[in-house]
């Protein structure tokens, strides 16, 4: 699948404006509601967001070092990666969000969890922001990266871009309907 | 007439205003790498404009209520930039198209002079600020910024201040004291 660089960049950045936006209304919510939990073995919206942050941890110094190591010149194309586009798809959230499995160094259930989850993520976008930025002057189909599910595969770093953008969407809805538990258990 | 209030005024007797958009605190308009060519008017409400240098947050200007504020590097050049606009507190703004706003300014001599006269306001002030910041002394640096927008004193909370006058909120609530 081909995709033009420009518009990619663009939806990327505007995606993460939006997840940003998101996170930034949780601030206002009591300590009660950011660490309700409809069962022991489901995230509060604490849990939620510390779950990306495990994620940009692993992924922002990765991205960043390929990006510094890169020797190639931008294209106006991207070239999705059959691969990549399968994670991609996997990860976009469907209408329901269906269940997925996470893997156990990324799973925050049951991390002592304070507001400081919501000042890491806000920083930690706006660090992938700058990743973006600085993926302007490399080349998004040739430069690779690991992933953070398998030592032996990468992804085109354009694919990679997609799957951490819709990673975040998937948790942040999720985060979302905890919200609306909360609230209906309430009533 | 302040030319900003003019401009403001024409644009609202024209009704060239397109949608309204609201905003919480601490929620972004524009982050970086965003192409953003809107003037926005601020109906209520208060935003600031910065940028981020190695994760350090440097504040570049205000925008409060009756206040037009835009990327304007990315409004000229039509280019992405650099630039994060966050809202301070809840922010209602109308946004203008820059196709509207030039077509605007194209449609009379009197708009084009009043587009001309903001324009040179603004390079005045952009002289004022790199003065500011060229200024060593923290304390004339607050002096002439209070001089020059009291007003920003009363809107805008002391932290953001502080970066806008590149100290620490201790060093300007000490300044503030003494």
């Amino acid at each position: 699948m081909n995709i033009i660089v420009n518009e990619l960049v663009a939806e990327l950045i505007e995606k993460t404006r939006n997840h940003i936006n998101r996170a930034e209304g949780f601030r206002t919510l009591s300590e009660k509601e950011l660490n309700y939990r409809k069962s022991e073995n489901t995230w509060s919206i604490l849990e939620c967001i510390e779950h990306l942050n495990l994620y940009g941890d692993f992924y922002n110094p990765e991205i960043k070092a390929r990006i510094k190591k890169a020797n190639t010149t931008p294209s106006e194309i991207f070239k999705s990666g059959i691969l990549g586009n399968y994670f991609v798809n996997l990860m976009l959230p469907r209408k329901t969000l269906n269940k997925m499995k996470t893997f156990k160094d990324k799973n925050p259930l049951g991390s002592h969890l304070d507001k400081n989850i919501l000042d890491r993520f806000s920083i930690q976008q706006k660090e992938y922001l700058e990743l973006i930025e600085q993926s302007k002057n490399i080349n998004l189909t040739k430069t690779k990266t690991s992933i953070s599910i398998s030592k032996l595969m990468t992804l085109r770093l354009g694919d990679t871009f997609r799957f951490i953008t819709a990673h975040n969407e998937r948790h942040l809805r999720q985060a979302e309907n905890v919200l609306k538990e909360f609230a209906a258990n309430k009533a | 007439m302040n030319p900003i209030q003019t401009l403001i005024d024409d644009l609202n007797t024209q009704n060239l205003w397109g949608k309204s958009i609201e905003l919480k605190r601490n929620e972004y308009l524009k982050v970086k790498g965003s192409i953003d060519t809107n003037i926005y008017f601020v109906v209520n409400g208060s935003l600031r404009i910065f940028v981020l240098d190695a994760l350090e947050e440097h504040t570049i200007r205000f925008g409060y209520k009756n206040n037009l504020i835009a990327a304007l590097d990315s409004f000229l050049s039509e280019q992405p930039s650099d630039l994060y606009i966050q809202v301070l507190k809840n922010t209602t703004l109308k946004v203008l198209k820059k196709s509207v706003f030039m077509n605007f300014i194209a449609s009379s001599s009197k708009n084009t002079k009043t587009w001309q006269l903001i324009l040179e306001n603004f390079a005045l002030q952009q002289m004022e600020r790199e003065r500011d910041i060229l200024t060593t002394s923290p304390v004339e640096r607050y002096n002439r910024v209070l001089k020059r927008s009291p007003q920003l004193f009363q809107e805008i909370p002391n932290k953001y201040i502080a970066s806008y006058l590149r100290m620490t909120p201790e060093t300007l609530s000490r300044i503030k004291k003494s």
